[in-house]
């Protein structure tokens, strides 16, 4: 039955409806304050590795650019670090296993993040890694896909690549048996910074 | 393509088909309905008002089709795009090849396209020396196998994983379990992976075109489609150009939709928005018509241009539950290949599925975009038997129809046929000797539906006045003082007249004086399935002079009252005099269930209490639920006002597969449909089934007789005249 919310009012609760959603697609939720808590995040766990065992790690160029000092920070942590560039940026990434991309927004209704990714760069590491980081700033988020869809608006008649991503990668086409993890990533973070009110970059 | 024909026996043949579907179709439902109520209470709005949205939006293109396609290209090319509209498929599969062949590419990945299985365009590309290969896991899997999709959104629906294991075993030369469809799912990644980063080409098709930003929306699950778009140094993407969009915000209207009624997921895993090429890619958009225009401007298919390829058409369509896409449809299959296929494909193409549809209206309820397939799908019948397009027996159908229109004709023939069978008449069938019934024609037609008895004489004459008994009264007398005219329905007059005896007699008793108009024969429905709309027009005219003026017309055939409030007005459009009357006659025309609760015969809550408790079950009339709207009127009825215990029905308003014409053209499919019916009706293990068609009583029955389950299919008349006041003497004594 249709609740009584009335017209177009919507009843999705920002940023705890995100976190609904974004679980609900099989994605991992996770709030931190800051890029040293990421870059912490990404450091522990099981099969993370340590010093030279460290698993390598790509950043999105658009990223890198944006915010050049993570390159170092990662590096810092024991990452060997790929910004993948140049004309075969694919085979750059073909044997990192996390990749870390930067969200444009996020959307509370479907769990989703906007990841814009023109270049070559940005587009092989959302493909072809198996572990896909993706870090949000906190004020991005929007209720709505019509919060997407202004976005896109705003920058129409530009070239562009713009993906909403909602989970990992799945099928349901043998038997309709839901299987995660097929062509793209099988595994998927979202990272939500706390800590970095209106800015793209950091200090 | 195969012939028809033989796609239907193969289809039939193969075991698979059958049982994974309707597994499917059962899955699919529970969980789409739930992420449609879902996303209700998110809206705060109804699917109704949800989807009549997108079909505005949809329709305005189509209204407006040049000034968008014009948007779109502009903002396109301002991206870098290059945009080229084509007419034809030849014209589009040229100009894909020639740009592999300017790109010097022999190999070209693919994500998933309808359109370009509309073209044709791999058999074209494969003439050509190009290698298409398919990335998506269905398409891929269909690929290997040699086959074609045999569903809009799940291509490879219709295999078994133990066939896909064999498959893979078989190409890739390594074992796989069956049971083990993680590993047969993830084969792909290391497979196709190579094939992205070695190909010079990337084709897709379109989800969305968004003429405001000159955007190829494209959604997928797997990940391939966007592999396919983003990575080779050509970018062509195969788009309908009945996939525009005014703004993103309408695009996303269609995301929330289309998610949920394809997948039940409230958006896809990825969402793409690809305007123009990446820094070093060309692009190329081929904006194909391919008889778009055409369907643009006929009235009577331009709305299937809505469609967003969703697939849940076919999801809830029992005959595509039996046979599958294959033979259900053509390159586009489910209830909308029924439409489109003639304006794509052709006349001829669309021909041959046509007979599989049984107009039970399911389709229309679950369309996304409000289409309504099931009137549009009689609209192309039209033009097949107009277009005398070849179908088996349309010359006999031709002419039965015709000899259907004349009533002394049809009262002779069933007279003499009462008369010949009297001796193979038992117990309300008609027992077929087996010599007889072992004859190819009557073989595959009567093994699993026992034919009903003919009586000798029709309904009208026992319920000529004088011949009646004084009614029982009920203490309840709504009717008091009314006079009812009754529509017995011309299949119950000569097939099952206890049917309409038994309502006259329900309607007597609660104080009704009931007339029996003399003349009246067929309201024209039979006539407008067959595709016969002139003969069908004048039936439902005679119909409607026959029953014009005074009263209430009650019928006891709710196929019957579909036709004259939801099929009438349609084909009477064109003629507003008489588009006037039939909706005079539709406002004050009831079957039996909607007469005696929101009609003037309402009866109280006891009021058929006899105090019998035996449970029933009940099944739903296909087209009640879902032309007139009606959901679980018998069920209170049967509870409130007879006291009884309803048993549920599983897949209650699931058609019972007799589909009028259907069951005689496509018997084994008709057989089919009814077996799934008869699975759910032993699940409830009730002895009494209730329904309140003709048609679907004749056909359960025979089918309950075939197999021989102790069930008793009785029309709702039937049931509650048993309930009235001394109605156990007046059988005793009969």
């Amino acid at each position: 039955m249709v609740g009584d919310a009335g017209g177009q009012e919507a009843i999705i609760s920002t940023p705890d409806g995100f976190r609904i959603a974004v679980e609900a697609a099989s994605s991992r939720y996770l709030e931190v304050g800051d890029w040293d808590a990421v870059i912490a995040h990404l450091s522990g766990g099981a099969g993370a590795g340590d010093g030279p065992d460290r698993a390598p790690i790509a950043l999105a160029p658009s990223l890198a650019a944006a915010q050049p000092d993570l390159v170092d920070r990662f590096s810092e942590a024991g990452f060997t670090v790929v910004v993948p560039d140049g004309d075969d940026p694919a085979a750059q990434v073909a044997d990192v296993p996390v990749a870390v991309v930067r969200g444009e927004l996020a959307v509370a209704e479907t769990g989703s993040v906007l990841i814009a990714e023109h270049a070559l760069g940005d587009r092989v590491v959302t493909m072809l890694c198996r572990r896909l980081v993706q870090v949000v700033d906190a004020d991005t988020i929007v209720d709505r896909l019509e919060g997407a869809a202004d976005w896109l608006r705003e920058r129409r008649g530009k070239p562009g690549f713009a993906s909403l991503m909602t989970g990992p990668s799945r099928t349901a086409d043998i038997e309709r048996s839901l299987t995660i993890g097929v062509q793209g990533p099988d595994e998927v973070e979202v990272v939500v910074l706390t800590a970095t009110p209106g800015g793209v970059h950091e200090a | 393509m195969r012939p028809f024909d033989e796609r239907y026996h193969t289809a039939l043949e193969d075991p698979d088909v059958r049982t994974g579907l309707t597994a499917f179709q059962r899955g699919w439902r529970e969980s789409r309905d739930a992420a449609i109520a879902d996303l209700e209470a998110q809206e705060g709005r109804s699917f109704d008002e949800l989807r009549q949205e997108l079909a505005a939006i949809k329709d305005d293109v189509i209204a407006n089709w040049d000034r968008y396609l014009d948007e779109f290209t502009a903002n396109a090319e301002a991206a870098g795009a290059e945009v080229t509209r084509v007419a034809t498929p030849g014209e589009a599969n040229e100009l894909i090849t020639r740009i592999c062949r300017d790109a010097g590419v022999d190999l070209m990945v693919k994500g998933k396209s309808m359109v370009s299985e509309e073209i044709g365009l791999n058999h074209h590309l494969e003439a050509a020396g190009i290698t298409p290969v398919e990335t998506d896991l269905g398409e891929w899997i269909l690929q290997l196998a040699g086959e074609t999709p045999s569903h809009l959104v799940m291509p490879a629906i219709h295999k078994r994983k133990e066939r896909i294991a064999e498959l893979f075993e078989r190409v890739l030369e390594r074992e796989f379990p069956p049971d083990d469809i993680d590993r047969m799912v993830k084969v792909a990644r290391t497979e196709l992976r190579e094939r992205f980063l070695a190909s010079g080409v990337g084709l897709s098709g379109t989800n969305a075109l968004i003429a405001e930003g000159g955007s190829v929306m494209l959604v997928c699950n797997e990940g391939n489609n966007r592999m396919s778009v983003a990575l080779p140094p050509v970018h062509i993407v195969t788009a309908g150009i009945e996939k525009m969009v005014p703004t993103y915000a309408d695009a996303m209207k269609q995301v929330r939709l289309l998610g949920r009624s394809a997948t039940a997921q409230p958006i896809t895993v990825y969402t793409n928005f690809v305007t123009g090429p990446r820094p070093g890619q060309r692009q190329h958009i081929l904006l194909i018509d391919n008889g778009r225009s055409a369907m643009a401007e006929d009235p009577e298919v331009a709305a299937a241009l809505r469609c967003i390829r969703c697939g849940a058409c076919a999801n809830v369509c029992p005959p595509y539950g039996v046979v599958g896409g294959h033979a259900f449809g053509h390159v586009y299959t489910g209830a909308i290949g029924l439409v489109n296929t003639a304006s794509h494909h052709g006349i001829e193409a669309a021909a041959g599925p046509q007979s599989l549809c049984v107009s039970c209206g399911a389709c229309a309820t679950v369309c996304p975009t409000d289409i309504p397939l099931p009137t549009q799908i009689l609209e192309v019948r039209r033009k097949v038997v107009e277009a005398r397009a070849p179908a088996p027996c349309d010359r006999a159908t031709h002419l039965g129809i015709a000899a259907f229109g004349q009533r002394w004709l049809v009262d002779l023939g069933f007279r003499a046929a009462g008369i010949v069978t009297t001796p193979l008449r038992s117990d309300g069938v008609t027992k077929v000797p087996r010599w007889l019934a072992e004859r190819p024609g009557l073989r595959e037609r009567v093994g699993w539906r026992t034919p009903p008895a003919v009586p000798l004489r029709p309904a009208r004459d026992r319920l000529k006045r004088g011949k009646l008994d004084e009614p029982p009264r009920l203490a309840a007398q709504p009717l008091a003082g009314r006079t009812v005219q009754l529509f017995l329905q011309c299949l119950s007059d000569r097939l099952a007249p206890d049917i309409p005896k038994a309502a006259a007699e329900l309607l007597r008793a609660a104080g009704a004086d009931v007339r029996l108009p003399r003349e009246q024969h067929c309201c024209g429905l039979p006539a407008y399935d067959a595709g016969e709309q002139d003969a069908a027009r004048a039936m439902v005219r005679q119909t409607i002079a026959t029953l014009e003026g005074v009263d209430d017309v009650v019928t006891p055939a709710s196929s019957c009252l579909a036709m004259l409030k939801h099929d009438a007005p349609h084909l009477l459009r064109d003629d507003l005099d008489d588009l006037e009357r039939s909706q005079q006659l539709a406002g004050r025309t009831y079957d039996l269930i909607s007469y005696l609760t929101a009609g003037p015969g309402r009866l109280p809550a006891g009021a058929l209490d006899d105090g019998d408790a035996t449970p029933v079950t009940v099944h739903r009339f296909c087209q009640a639920s879902n032309t007139l709207e009606r959901q679980d009127a018998i069920e209170r009825f049967l509870r409130d006002v007879a006291g009884v215990e309803v048993v549920p029905l599983p897949e209650a308003e699931v058609c019972c597969g007799f589909g009028g014409s259907t069951s005689v053209r496509n018997p084994e499919l008709a057989a089919g449909v009814l077996d799934r019916k008869l699975g759910c009706l032993d699940q409830t293990a009730a002895p009494i089934l209730i329904t309140d068609n003709p048609g679907c009583i004749l056909h359960l029955r025979g089918g309950v007789h075939a197999t021989g389950r102790q069930v008793e299919v009785l029309h709702l008349a039937e049931y509650l005249a048993r309930r009235l006041p001394g109605a156990a003497v007046r059988q005793a004594t009969a």
